[in-house]
């Protein structure tokens, strides 16, 4: 299906505006705006960064000029499921780095994480503040061919690409002027404010106006532009590991052109393996020397905590809906896609069964490596997905090749559906906030489900729309955001 | 909340890096304008790169080698110092310390870097050349113009002006120890017939001209140029100018006595020159001797700053 356009080709009601105006200007105008919409992009130095690229780093941001426009009715719905899954996970990650209750309770299965690749026996008794690991993740959601959202999967380690969504709009409003003022759109800008509040709530406890830094792992990264606009954003020191040490008081300071200066709050864009080479990799140049140690004595807030990405696996995902019954005694508000857990037999040899109309995931891969599309797949690779289940079934599930919905994209033959996912970005501390809407990515290639901007993929700003004066739309919420009370943690904190 | 050392560090080198792409830019500028006015066998371009601070010897070539330095100067790749690459490092230590920036400064200096990136290679034709250099020139200046406008006036704001006032002085002192030098070398009579022109082209090389004419009643003579471009420091171009800029600001930054130090070390330096003012060979060595002293501030600053 497509987001904008009904099956018969005309505008669904949210889009009638956006459409008649693409009518009204026609193509070469559109081709126009795009042409400088590209170049705002370029001047305004949005970026970013891939590996091999001989003289330039960081390359355009990619940006499709149609946006993407979601009813503001729908999308409160999505802010509450969102903001409960976040809550729920979060329950997850404390309850397993302390009292295993879910597990003491049969609900979730004790050898999975033995096996997890991101489970920090490191972590174990630690209680971060409001009993929150993971505080920014960004959740996957895609629209299938029945018209619903369905969680994809969560990130919760590093997810990137919020700035792109504050960027996306800047540069949106400039191209649509007019339909800004026609439209009531729910801006994207309080992010930055939000997350500065969340982080400042890390702070040790008696820390007045504390000093929080985001950590980066350089120039390098292919997320650096993002670390740099989030700290010009906050105010916040933007720091490399080399900038930061830990004392023998177990305090973390930077160094700076007046000598040490204590830091409050770590907002780390690195991986946990690297974040300490005391505590994890030895090899590692992006971290700094007792970080962790610093962390369990509670004298720095680590934002996302070290460990938070147990619950950040494809395997794990599996059960979050049970999470959400099981801690929060409510059903979720968002579905999962139906996923096959290659752990148990039954649902292995229904499988195996079926390869050629699943998709098959290895659980802790990221960026879509190892991914396996049944339907696309050759008959040798299928049996070579099929012999690596077999050979350790925990590390792989199967989902349903679902059918993504689409949107209508500027491309060089003009305007065509092109396929796009949504990740929206939530915070989590003593309250919850979703942002309205979120990075809309789209496949550039017809026919194309990859939509990473390292694989050829475009961005889209994405409308939350509230139709109040449309008589035919029913919105019981318009509130901007979702507040939901956090409860104090289930676990021993 | 004070800077960190690292984006200290980063700042200053921006800072000196656009003041090199911008300084290359008028030396080159002028240099073209004076030849302009010479009898063209006379003519070598060779002395820019002396100027430049570099020590390649350009391969030599027969009739006149201006295409061949033009290129060196701003569009080689593999000169560390060629326009094109000053301005490419300026971005690339400007990306990151955007947080301390004033957004629209980045929006400059990515504006120019995109600019020259294209332009480099097509300006090094005559007709094409000017044009460029000036646009290098005036986004230079329009950059320190966001700063002055619209940043607050903090410690990267600080390191942004001691980077740019050691670099200018610094290029002051190599415009005067490679031309002036040479200039005065020369024995008595043989540069007469065009000695004033090329003094003129000393000091529109550093945006000076109009400034002197107005302090000296207009007479353009060797010494009393060498003297103005050293020592007046109500010029903001000369070696004493610049050094009293980097007081002023060294002053604003925290436990400054052992930087201030190598500011009034590099002034004695300086002084000293005086007495080498009308005097090739000896002007020659002591641009060298306030060379060196420059260098040691540059040491002192990073050890204070960015090592502890």
């Amino acid at each position: 299906m497509d987001e904008l356009l009904e099956d018969d080709g005309s505008p669904r009601p949210i889009a009638n505006e956006l459409i008649e105006l693409l009518h009204r200007i026609g193509l070469d105008d559109l081709r126009e705006r795009q042409r400088v919409s590209d170049l705002d992009i370029l001047t305004m130095g949005i970026s970013f960064t891939v590996y091999s690229d001989g003289e330039n780093i960081d390359r355009a941001w990619p940006f499709d000029i149609i946006p993407r426009l979601i009813d503001g009715g729908e999308w409160s719905v999505v802010e509450r499921g969102l903001a409960q899954r976040l809550r729920a996970l979060n329950h997850f990650i404390d309850d397993i780095y302390n009292d295993r209750r879910i597990i003491a309770d049969d609900v979730f299965p004790a050898d999975l994480l033995d096996e997890s690749v991101n489970y920090r026996a490191e972590c174990q008794g630690v209680h971060p503040k409001f009993g929150v690991w993971a505080h920014i993740s960004g959740s996957d959601l895609v629209r299938a061919g029945d018209g619903q959202l369905y969680v994809l999967e969560d990130n919760l380690r590093v997810p990137s690409g919020v700035s792109y969504v504050l960027e996306n709009r800047a540069v949106a409003k400039r191209a649509f002027p007019e339909l800004f003022q026609r439209y009531r759109i729910r801006p994207v800008d309080a992010y930055t404010d939000e997350l500065n509040r969340l982080l400042s709530s890390l702070a040790p406890d008696g820390r007045r106006d504390p000093c929080i830094a985001v950590l980066t792992p350089g120039i390098f990264n292919s997320a650096y532009f993002e670390h740099s606009f989030l700290a010009q954003r906050m105010g916040a020191e933007l720091v490399e590991g080399q900038d930061l040490v830990v004392g023998d008081d177990d305090c973390v300071y930077m160094k700076t052109i007046q000598g040490l200066e204590r830091v409050d709050v770590i907002y780390r864009r690195i991986d946990d393996l690297f974040l300490d080479p005391e505590a994890f990799r030895p090899d590692s140049m992006l971290g700094v020397p007792g970080l962790m140690r610093a962390w369990k004595a509670g004298n720095v807030g680590i934002a996302n905590a070290p460990g938070a990405g147990v619950a950040d696996d494809k395997v794990v995902y599996a059960w979050v809906p049970d999470m959400i019954r099981y801690y929060l005694g409510e059903d979720p508000l968002i579905p999962n896609v139906p996923t096959y857990r290659c752990m148990y037999e039954r649902e292995r040899e229904h499988v195996l069964a079926n390869l050629g109309d699943l998709v098959l995931k290895p659980a802790n891969e990221s960026g879509g490596y190892g991914i396996v599309i049944g339907n696309r797949a050759s008959a040798d690779e299928l049996e070579v997905a099929a012999e690596s289940i077999r050979a350790d079934p925990r590390n792989w599930v199967a989902q349903p090749i679902l059918d993504l919905s689409t949107a209508p994209t500027l491309v060089e033959e003009g305007i065509e559906p092109r396929h796009l996912d949504l990740r929206p970005f939530i915070l989590t501390g003593q309250h919850s906030y979703v942002t309205a809407g979120g990075l809309t990515r789209v496949a550039l290639t017809k026919g194309s489900l990859v939509v990473n901007s390292s694989q050829g993929g475009g961005s889209k700003d994405t409308w939350i729309v509230d139709m109040s004066n449309h008589p035919s739309i029913h919105h019981a919420q318009t509130q901007s955001q979702t507040q939901t009370q956090m409860p104090s943690s289930t676990g021993g904190a | 909340m004070p800077l960190l050392s690292r984006v200290a560090d980063r700042t200053y080198w921006a800072a000196r890096y656009v003041e090199r792409a911008e300084d290359s830019a008028r030396v080159l500028r002028a240099y073209g304008d004076v030849l302009a006015d010479l009898p063209t066998s006379s003519v070598r371009w060779s002395p820019l790169v002396s100027i430049s601070g570099s020590d390649v010897r350009l391969p030599a070539v027969s009739g006149s080698d201006e295409t061949q330095v033009a290129q060196f100067l701003i569009a080689d790749r593999d000169h560390p110092n060629s326009i094109v690459n000053a301005i490419e490092r300026c971005r690339e230590n400007l990306r990151t310390c955007r947080e301390v920036l004033p957004r629209e400064a980045w929006h400059t200096v990515n504006d120019l870097s995109i600019y020259v990136r294209g332009a480099a290679v097509t300006s090094v034709e005559r007709r094409r050349r000017d044009r460029f250099l000036a646009r290098v020139i005036d986004e230079s200046r329009r950059l320190d113009g966001v700063l002055n406008s619209t940043m607050s006036r903090d410690e990267a704001f600080e390191m942004w002006r001691l980077g740019r006032y050691i670099e200018r002085a610094d290029m002051t002192t190599r415009v005067l120890g490679v031309r002036a030098a040479t200039l005065l070398a020369l024995p008595p009579g043989a540069t007469d017939e065009f000695a004033e022109v090329q003094w003129m082209g000393v000091l529109r090389s550093l945006s000076a001209l109009q400034m002197y004419q107005r302090a000296t009643n207009g007479h353009i003579e060797g010494p009393s140029v060498v003297r103005f471009l050293l020592f007046d420091h109500r010029f903001p171009r000369s070696v004493a100018g610049c050094l009293a800029e980097m007081r002023t600001s060294i002053l604003r930054l925290p436990a400054y006595s052992t930087v201030l130090g190598a500011v009034e070390a590099a002034d004695r330096q300086l002084r000293r020159s005086r007495p080498a003012a009308d005097d090739g060979v000896a002007l020659d060595a002591a641009m060298d001797a306030v060379q060196l002293a420059l260098a040691r501030l540059n040491d002192v600053m990073h050890e204070h700053y960015v090592v502890h």
